[in-house]
């Protein structure tokens, strides 16, 4: 079979520059917004799978196997635990039991004070003024085994708080999630929450996962300053020991009330529980670019019905149906191709990385490899769901009926 | 005006071209259908965060607590509020949520005493289905919002868990105010039982006031009454309450208003694209029409009741599917124990078609104008 040369193709792009501007335009947007949503919805899902280690156990108060803000497990249940189940990981006689305490209070930041104020004279509720309304954010409070059960979170400045010394570490994305710049949680600034102040003395990272947007301080300070004397969960890593160990443990200590959840299955539940914003944020994304593919329909009608004569020609001198469909393709094609490679040059510039505030912490939109390779692919559909159907009605006409057309 | 016996001549060039009038149908009702989606968002987040006047209800809840695991306060806070000037009802109510972050299946249980919340909450609601007496009958019964009802397919006699409490709808309520369609009401020490050390211990404290000015000074009262308490409070209106809770959640829904205008600029792109393409394949007809003594003027208007005709038909579409997925879909966006319904009601199909006119007008404005200028003989010779 005889195929029209590929020039013939990127050629007639030129015929029309306002008609490729529209096309190559219209792609990018629409390819843009799948390419947003995309990356949304990866940001999230890798947030919350890269968090969940399938070594880790944590154990929850019975009946808050949802939400491990509302948990409330006895203060000893993690001595009682590392005392109890054989298994468990340990270094150095420090077993992997971290007991925790999660809750989300709202943060001021108050503005920076003249150098030389020592962190004591700052501890005066009310005494300034909040440069911003407060903002919640996660609190955690750990001990040092925290550091054993997460080792995704890595100190990269300052060190770790010391207990009844009013002192935290933020998470890389914490600014983000208090919508400050970084420079506000910077070492040495402080934070307040309840009208007390808390010295910021370090800062971690654990890229990827849902802790990045925590402040973390002691376990005893935080549940001074909540009045609370019950802690929210307890986080074991195993080691010789199953899960089926621990799980059998809650079972026969009924007096602690105690549920067992693999921390992979814990954060594949709360994934599961934003299952229906993210079809939200799908469905918005299908409706554009079905929106976008109907308006591009309707210009390559318009743009193949004034070449219906010329195309006539073409089988005339002996190229297919199929040949010029798939010309007609590609020039499609190249024109929504090249809106979907723009679009995704923004997203790595500008989209990748940034931090969405949502639903008590942060994470960043990821455009990975598997976004971009989703844009491409709409990008390419977009141009052979516009092309196509516009393509066979003007290939269907007989050659004389086409070549006498107006 | 366009005399009405031309009124079947736009219409047919319309259907003459059945697969782009389609096309261009389907792609309004598309971006009207999203624009009106934004719409219920954005009214359903004024609708539960902006104060109004004459309102007459305070949220009393921990100072600086937003979350409601978080705001524990002693049940014996109640007879101080009730002994604070300007004050005629108090009612403690102990909030459990499935989960306290952003989703659109979140269950709310409201623990309240049964004849304080019968007497300060009857004219905010009516029973569609079950009865009162029922409730009160029950340990673990629940007067359930019919949002919830319908999100989870409950009526009367059925047993639902969630958060670890399983509890028996024992009615359905039907209210006009966002914040009861989304919960479900059971009686506080069943609540307050069915969590650990929660006996005694409330989420927030639910206050009518006795006169609207008295708003703010009660709330102040009340603040200035547990300042040096162990758990001091912070009391709002219902609504800036629900605004703060939920700050996130408005956040978000202010940003959609982006997608809206993005819709709008679709629908503006979609109805002009197809009129230009009309109007250029139809040169020489109008000359035809021009040498038959239609005038440019009114060749003009033809066409732009051709290009609003397009994007009214496409509003109309977008905007009634929008109305009767929202309306069968109950959604609503829930944070921290509050809940802000996505919700509308026929004025989004007028709204809709108002945009659909403006647009379309608009859109056609540029073609119609350009057709009505062009000389008879260089119409004939245009193609």
């Amino acid at each position: 079979m005889k195929w029209l040369p590929f020039e013939y193709a990127v050629r007639n792009l030129g015929r029309s520059r306002p008609r490729l501007a529209a096309s190559v335009l219209g792609s990018a947007l629409v390819v843009l917004l799948v390419l947003a949503s995309s990356a949304f919805v990866r940001g999230m899902e890798h947030s919350l799978t890269l968090r969940g280690s399938h070594e880790n156990v944590i154990l929850l108060g019975a009946g808050s196997e949802d939400s491990v803000e509302r948990s409330q497990v006895e203060s000893g249940a993690g001595a009682v635990v590392a005392a109890a189940i054989p298994g468990i990981r340990s270094r150095l006689g420090v077993a992997y039991v971290s007991p925790e305490v999660h809750v989300a209070l709202a943060v001021d930041v108050p503005a920076r004070e003249p150098v030389g104020q020592s962190a004591a004279t700052r501890t005066r509720p009310g005494a300034e003024p909040p440069a911003a309304p407060p903002t919640t954010a996660l609190f955690r409070g750990v001990t040092p085994a925290a550091f054993l059960v997460h080792p995704q979170v890595r100190i990269v400045e300052g060190r770790a708080p010391r207990p009844a010394a009013g002192e935290v570490i933020v998470g890389g994305m914490a600014a983000a999630r208090l919508g400050r710049a970084a420079a506000e949680l910077a070492v040495g600034r402080a934070l307040r929450v309840d009208g007390q102040d808390w010295t910021i003395v370090g800062r971690f990272e654990a890229p990827g996962t849902v802790m990045d947007a925590e402040i973390w301080c002691p376990l005893s300070d935080l549940q001074v300053a909540t009045r609370r004397d019950s802690l929210s969960c307890v986080v074991l890593t195993l080691d010789n020991a199953e899960f089926a160990d621990v799980d059998a443990f809650c079972k026969q200590r009924l007096d602690l009330e105690l549920v067992a959840l693999r921390e992979s299955d814990y954060y594949a539940k709360l994934l599961d529980f934003y299952r229906p914003i993210r079809a939200l944020v799908w469905a918005t994304a299908a409706l554009v670019a079905l929106g976008g593919a109907l308006g591009g329909l309707n210009t390559m009608y318009a743009a193949f019905a004034s070449r219906v004569r010329e195309l006539a020609t073409l089988q005339t001198l002996g190229y297919s149906r199929r040949a010029i469909a798939l010309s007609l393709t590609q020039e499609a094609v190249l024109a929504t191709a090249a809106g979907a490679l723009i679009a995704a040059a923004l997203a790595v510039t500008a989209l990748d990385g940034l931090a969405v505030r949502f639903s008590m912490g942060a994470f960043g939109l990821r455009v990975d490899a598997t976004v971009i390779a989703i844009a491409l692919l709409a990008g390419v559909a977009l141009g052979v769901i516009g092309a196509i159907p516009p393509a066979w009605r003007c290939l269907r006409m007989p050659v004389p009926a086409a070549l006498r057309a107006a | 005006m366009i005399p009405v016996r031309y009124v079947p001549l736009v219409v047919k060039q319309i259907v003459r071209h059945r697969t782009r009038s389609l096309l261009t149908l389907a792609g309004v009702a598309i971006a009207m259908f999203l624009f009106a989606g934004v719409q219920a968002m954005q009214s359903g987040t004024k609708r539960a965060t902006q104060t109004v006047a004459g309102e007459t209800e305070l949220v009393v809840y921990r100072k600086d607590r937003y979350c409601p695991f978080t705001s524990r306060m002693p049940q014996a806070y109640e007879e101080r509020i009730a002994r604070v000037p300007g004050v005629a009802s108090v009612v403690p109510m102990k909030i459990v949520v499935n989960n306290c972050r952003t989703g659109l299946d979140v269950v709310t249980f409201r623990g309240v005493p049964d004849e304080r919340f019968e007497r300060a909450y009857e004219s905010a609601f009516t029973l569609a289905a079950g009865s009162i007496a029922d409730w009160k009958r029950r340990g673990d019964g629940a007067l359930v919002g019919e949002a919830l009802a319908a999100r989870r397919r409950l009526r009367p006699g059925d047993r639902f868990d969630a958060a670890g409490i399983t509890v028996t709808v024992a009615g359905i309520l039907r209210s006009n105010q966002p914040e009861h369609r989304n919960v479900a009401y059971v009686h506080l020490d069943f609540l307050q039982r069915a969590g650990r050390r929660g006996v005694g211990v409330v989420t927030q404290f639910n206050v009518r006031v006795a006169d609207p000015a008295l708003l703010e000074s009660v709330a102040r009262a009340i603040d200035a009454e547990f300042a040096r308490d162990a758990d001091p409070t912070h009391t709002r209106s219902a609504r800036a309450f629900v605004a703060s809770a939920a700050a996130d959640v408005v956040e978000i829904v202010a940003f959609t208003r982006w997608l809206g205008w993005g819709c709008l600029v679709a629908v503006l792109a979609l109805v002009g694209n197809a009129i230009v393409m009309a109007v250029q394949d139809r040169i020489r007809e109008h000359a035809v029409l021009q040498t038959l003594g239609f005038g440019s003027g009114l060749i003009a208007r033809l066409i732009l009741l051709e290009s609003t005709l397009l994007a009214v038909g496409g509003g109309l579409i977008g905007s009634v599917l929008a109305l009767a997925a929202l309306r069968w879909g109950h959604f609503s966006l829930s944070v921290e124990g509050t809940s802000i319904p996505i919700d509308t009601d026929l004025g989004v199909i007028g709204w809709g078609l108002l945009c659909s006119v403006l647009l379309g007008a608009f859109a056609g404005a540029w073609p119609a104008w350009q057709a009505s200028r062009r000389e008879i003989v260089e119409c004939f010779r245009a193609i």
